[in-house]
């Protein structure tokens, strides 16, 4: 396994949209595990390949707190079950040190494939239903920074660039 | 995607097993500090630090709005309420963010039940604040801030001092650094200082001492990763001077970590001849080599893993100096660690004087006749400090006490003792013992 780099906003890459899944393989796996290595070490509780500047439909979840309960989503689709939106503080690896407020829908009905190719289906609400459509919005070349106020993106914006910056400056 | 973190609800997870006896708060801060978001870091250390800093008041406070006190499961409840009342009673953080803030950790810390409960009491706290204090004025604990025992203690020990101790124990401690003179001179160290801005003055006792006018990360500091400058509080500098080695001679410094005093000798004497530093703990004797390596004097010293009351380690030949940085209450030093006095018990004080005269007496057998120890604790209790010392010296008629001249701390019977000084040094004690040449005793 691998710890793969992550883009960080405002790279363009992240607005790429990705392609399905072809085939589940040894090749497909491979990247499902040096997700899963990423994202436990950032450490965030969900990862999209688009993250990692690979462009297909893979997304990687664990929300639990002991870190023992992944889930990988291939080809993910998701259907909105209950219109109620709620609201939730939402952070991203890819906009490191920043939270802000995002309203979607809070119980959501998922389609997808699992590591092995078999297609299946999951209920979820809260936290999971949350997080499954932020990372499904990275696979469409969209961010959680894209539900705020033009202001707020780009001071967001400003300041990851300083960072890129000086971290450019400084290797 | 990553969840977001309540800094709260991360404080409450740092706090509540000291609340409970277990660990320290530099034994379980950084693993959380490290799991906390960048710009939110400076405030869980500001939460956890001024909450343990104002416990004893804040306890008597939660005390007084509690109807009955929370499960020894939901001691993280607790400490959130005293993390609560902490940041409106003391901090600069807006009402209305600590209730928010402080409330919905309750969620964070999967106890949503205990949200109406917190806001209730807040809220009262914000609407009674003066009633509940004044009913609690006349009470020690909350009047000096400090558990009872400590309070008993302090007052016959030091009958004149005792409240000026309890109110600096409270007070912020200032950064001081130590210039490393085999680099550069503290004129010169000023000076870069000033050039990048840090305000700092000379200290007043110590030589080698440079007191910052405000804390600051020592990544900021010029010259600080090239091993010019330490951090290391001017009391603990006085060590390397009493100790006056000399070109040639072979030295001990038992119980060593973090290794600041030793480095300090190692700066001003570039010629000793063998220089043997002892500490127990293999984690604490790491931080030693990083700092020997960080001031290039790695070369100089052997750190040895063993204990201070054994002779295993030892090879036999004397030493011409030895310093003995005793293991002890740490009570003059509550200021940079407030959870002293939550973890501190009053039975601990004999049994550390116990572990300290054995270590004196196990060593003292290392010195060479003419030679010189020096005994030295940040405690500011008498039983861990001079009464040492006069037991010691009555069981060794070989042991002749010298006094400390100096403008430092107060001459006591035996040794010196410093308080904790508030923009100054920190509480701690001196002794200087040489060891009798007179060969009638041989």
């Amino acid at each position: 396994m691998a710890k793969l780099n992550i883009l960080e906003f405002p790279d363009p890459r992240l607005r790429t949209i990705a392609e399905p899944v072809e085939q589940v393989d040894d090749e497909i796996r491979k990247i499902v595990d040096d997700m899963f290595e990423t994202m436990y070490d950032a450490p965030g509780i969900g990862l999209a390949a688009t993250q990692v500047n690979v462009h297909k439909r893979i997304v990687t979840i664990d929300i639990s707190e002991e870190g023992n309960d992944p889930l990988v989503m291939i080809n993910p689709e998701f259907t909105v079950l209950q219109d109620e939106l709620e609201e939730m503080q939402e952070g991203c690896l890819s906009v490191p040190g920043f939270y802000e407020e995002v309203k979607r829908p809070n119980r959501i009905l998922l389609k997808a494939l699992d590591r092995d190719g078999n297609p299946y289906e999951l209920e979820a609400e809260g936290l999971l239903a949350v997080c499954i459509q932020h990372e499904l919005d990275h696979l469409n070349g969209k961010l959680f920074v894209d539900y705020l106020t033009a202001l707020k993106r780009n001071r967001i914006r400003g300041k990851l660039e300083k960072k890129h910056r000086l971290e450019s400056q400084q290797a | 995607m990553v969840e977001s973190i309540n800094v709260r609800a991360l404080a409450a997870q740092v706090l509540a097993p000291l609340l409970r006896q277990h660990g320290s708060l530099s034994t379980h801060l950084p693993a959380h500090l490290a799991h906390c978001p960048e710009r939110d870091r400076a405030l869980l250390q500001q939460l956890c630090y001024g909450t343990m800093r104002e416990l004893f008041r804040l306890e008597q406070l939660a005390n007084h709005f509690l109807r009955k006190p929370f499960k020894q499961q939901d001691l993280d409840i607790h400490a959130l309420l005293l993390i609560g009342l902490w940041q409106l009673r003391s901090s600069r953080i807006p009402a209305h963010a600590t209730l928010n803030e402080t409330v919905d950790a309750c969620a964070a810390l999967n106890k949503p039940w205990a949200s109406k409960l917190l806001n209730a009491i807040l809220r009262r706290y914000q609407r009674e604040q003066k009633q509940a204090e004044e009913a609690l004025a006349q009470d020690p604990a909350f009047q000096w801030n400090h558990p009872q025992w400590m309070i008993s203690k302090l007052q016959p020990n030091w009958p004149e001092h005792w409240q000026s101790i309890l109110q600096a124990n409270d007070q912020q401690a200032p950064m001081t650094l130590r210039v490393n003179k085999r680099l550069l001179t503290r004129e010169k160290a000023l000076q870069k200082l000033q050039e990048a801005d840090i305000p700092a003055a000379a200290c007043q006792f110590s030589d080698d001492g440079i007191g910052l006018d405000s804390p600051c990360d020592v990544s900021a500091l010029p010259g600080f990763a090239e091993g010019e400058l330490s951090v290391q509080d001017e009391a603990a500098q006085l060590a390397a001077g009493l100790l006056a080695a000399e070109n040639g001679q072979r030295v001990l410094d038992a119980c060593a970590a973090p290794g600041g005093k030793l480095c300090h000798l190692l700066e001003q004497n570039t010629h000793l001849q063998d220089v043997i530093a002892v500490e127990l703990e293999p984690e604490r004797g790491q931080r030693i080599h990083d700092n020997l390596h960080r001031l290039g004097l790695q070369l100089g010293c052997e750190v040895l893993t063993a204990d201070a009351s054994s002779q295993d380690w030892w090879d036999g030949q004397l030493f011409d100096r030895i310093l003995i940085d005793a293991p002890c209450s740490g009570t003059g030093v509550i200021r940079r660690h407030p959870d002293i006095k939550l973890l501190r018990r009053g039975e601990d004080i004999a049994a550390l004087a116990s572990v300290q005269l054995s270590i004196l007496n196990n060593l003292w057998s290392m010195l060479q006749p003419g030679g010189r120890l020096v005994y030295a604790t940040c405690s500011i209790f008498g039983q861990e400090n001079e009464r040492v010392i006069e037991r010691f010296i009555k069981q060794h008629p070989d042991a002749i006490h010298q006094p400390i001249d100096a403008p430092w701390g107060e001459a006591r019977p035996f040794g010196r003792q410093l308080f904790p000084q508030p923009d100054g040094h920190d509480g701690f004690y001196y002794a200087v013992l040489d060891k009798q040449v007179d060969d009638k005793l041989a």
